[in-house]
């Protein structure tokens, strides 16, 4: 009996280690590159660690200004998306809308597809106007691509407020937009933010938009992620990776609560 | 009675806000809408309509030149994916099956870690992870002594491992939460009468929450074949995923009319895939009213 627990309990550890070596293994990776000074075969870490690459990144010009651009163009497709999605979400989640099936096809299918096509001839119509190689294109696109499961994660809280508490203001002669700004909005208002962390994060870590329309002449922090890797800059891709990563994984612990894998399938790329 | 009055014409009002269509309604979702007219249906039109056109001239001559030129990489790329799809299947399958039977908040966390990791990053995380040199391969070594180990970054098994890493988490999430809506009194009933797990598992989890498997599925698999950066990080130089395919197109070449074609052929490739999923969020999720 004893023999047996201790076997269970050896199999437990075996498979937390193995969970942790899949899971955190290749971030583990990512973390000794950006520490890595002098870092050769077959050492299991780098001979030589320091901050070196991270004081470079704060310092040298180019990388810290792709970061500042990112955290620039992410900051204002917040606001653009939010302001746009949200009307959207509310029409989607409280009236009967005519052309429904023709909206909700509009707003599901560029999760349906591949986006790349999308972005390409994005670039091809921005090139006409001079709106490549420029932030407000990229903007453009990361907009409009965020809508697309902005506008759900928002539905789905609207949705979630019950329709009497709305009903019971306007019965009481609340107007219709004093009843959405006092009643619906505030109550809102988590699934808001959590919907504008999450174009953020999305903004800030999106590479392929950003490469057709901005490449040459503007770099997001992951266009000068990709550039550094494939110079074989391994710590200051790794520096740049660390900094787009670790919100990411932040978030993914506080958000659980509006998880709706279905609306953000379309994510990444 | 004034009260009453005023009750029953607000009364009144709920009636249209409920009612048929509604303009108002229309007007909110309209700025999003052009906003996804403009720099959505518009570009996917010229995509496809700049498929056609060669030189000038429209016809077929973009889809000739993309199958002698990539043939090969079509079906490497439906290879790929539909391996990741497989994969993803299996695992997603079982740590959903094990979470729903027994709580364990460590392995709920580890599921989710990847989840929102930009997807380049994960290629280069795994590109690291991977490489001949990289840190699975010296572990390995530094465990077993087996030396020169091949490098899984330049091979399709770690674009794929890459792939089943950062798709997972999406797939289980879903199929969890479709098999944690199945009420506990069928499992009951069904490990009672004697039924193993395994077989509560396949008899009566999987048929239940088959809607909802489905579409983690078909979001896997658009998301494989849809996805430039990973392929792009990760993998072998020849033959390669058709995104990145389309990306040297327009890069080296300059050839918008193959990279279109190209990208019209990964659009009929997920085509069916696509409609089941619309088909899925309008009915059961989407906007429509219940």
């Amino acid at each position: 009996m004893k023999r047996r627990r201790v076997g269970l309990w050896l199999l437990k550890v075996a498979v937390i280690c193995f969970v942790l070596f899949v899971i955190v293994g290749p971030l583990v990776g990512v973390v000794l590159w950006s520490f890595a000074i002098k870092w050769y075969w077959p050492h299991l870490v780098p001979q030589v660690m320091g901050v070196k690459y991270w004081v470079d990144v704060f310092q040298r010009g180019r990388v810290l200004d792709s970061i500042l651009l990112s955290l620039e163009i992410a900051s204002i497709v917040v606001v653009l998306s939010l302001v746009i999605a949200s009307p959207a979400a509310y029409g989607f989640s409280r009236y009967k809308l005519p052309l429904e099936k023709f909206l909700l096809v509009i707003f599901l299918m560029p999760q349906a597809f591949p986006q790349l096509p999308i972005f390409i001839n994005i670039a091809a119509v921005f090139a006409r106007h001079s709106l490549t190689g420029n932030m407000w294109g990229i903007i453009f696109v990361h907009t409009m691509a965020s809508l697309v499961f902005s506008v759900w994660i928002i539905t789905a809280t609207f949705r979630s407020i019950p329709e009497e508490l709305e009903q019971a203001a306007l019965n009481l002669g609340a107007s219709r937009l004093k009843t959405f700004f006092t009643i619906t909005l505030p109550l809102a208002i988590p699934g808001l933010i959590a919907s504008a962390i999450f174009v953020f994060l999305w903004s800030m870590g999106e590479f392929t938009g950003a490469f057709f329309i901005g490449a040459p002449y503007i770099q997001t922090a992951p266009v000068m992620m990709y550039t550094a890797a494939m110079g074989y800059n391994m710590q200051t891709a790794s520096v740049v990776a660390l900094i787009l990563m670790v919100p990411a994984i932040f978030f993914m612990i506080i958000i659980e609560k509006y998880l709706k894998a279905e609306y953000i399938g379309g994510l990444g790329g | 009675m004034r009260v009453g009055t005023r009750f029953l014409r607000k009364g009144c009002n709920m009636a249209t806000y409920e009612g048929r269509s509604n303009w108002v309604g229309f007007f909110l979702v309209l700025p999003a809408l052009l906003v996804l007219l403009i720099l959505y249906v518009y570009p996917l039109i010229l995509s496809i309509y700049s498929s056609f056109v060669h030189n000038g001239v429209v016809g077929l001559a973009n889809y000739g030149k993309a199958f002698d030129l990539y043939g090969k990489d079509i079906f490497y790329t439906l290879f790929v994916t539909v391996v990741t799809v497989a994969f993803v299947f299996g695992v997603s399958i079982g740590v959903a099956s094990y979470l729903r039977f027994k709580e364990w908040k460590f392995l709920d966390y580890m599921y989710r870690l990847p989840l929102f990791i930009p997807f380049l990053i994960v290629g280069h995380a795994m590109r690291v992870f991977l490489a001949r040199h990289g840190l699975l391969n010296m572990i390995i070594s530094k465990l077993t002594g087996i030396q020169n180990l091949p490098g899984l970054a330049t091979d399709w098994v770690g674009l794929m491992l890459a792939f089943a890493w950062v798709l997972s988490p999406f797939a289980i999430l879903i199929v969890l939460g479709a098999f944690k809506a199945i009420d506990d009194s069928y499992i009951e009933a069904a490990l009672n009468l004697g039924s193993s797990k395994i077989k509560v598992v396949w008899d009566i989890l999987i048929p239940l929450a088959r809607p909802s498997i489905i579409v983690a599925f078909v979001l896997t698999f658009i998301r494989t074949i849809s996805s430039l950066t990973i392929p792009l990080m990760v993998g072998p130089p020849k033959p390669t995923m058709l995104p990145v395919d389309m990306m040297f197109r327009i890069n080296y070449y300059n050839d918008w009319g193959v990279a279109n074609a190209l990208g019209v052929v990964s659009y009929l490739i997920v085509i069916g895939f696509a409609m089941y999923y619309l088909r899925f969020m309008m009915v059961e999720r989407g906007g429509l009213k219940h």
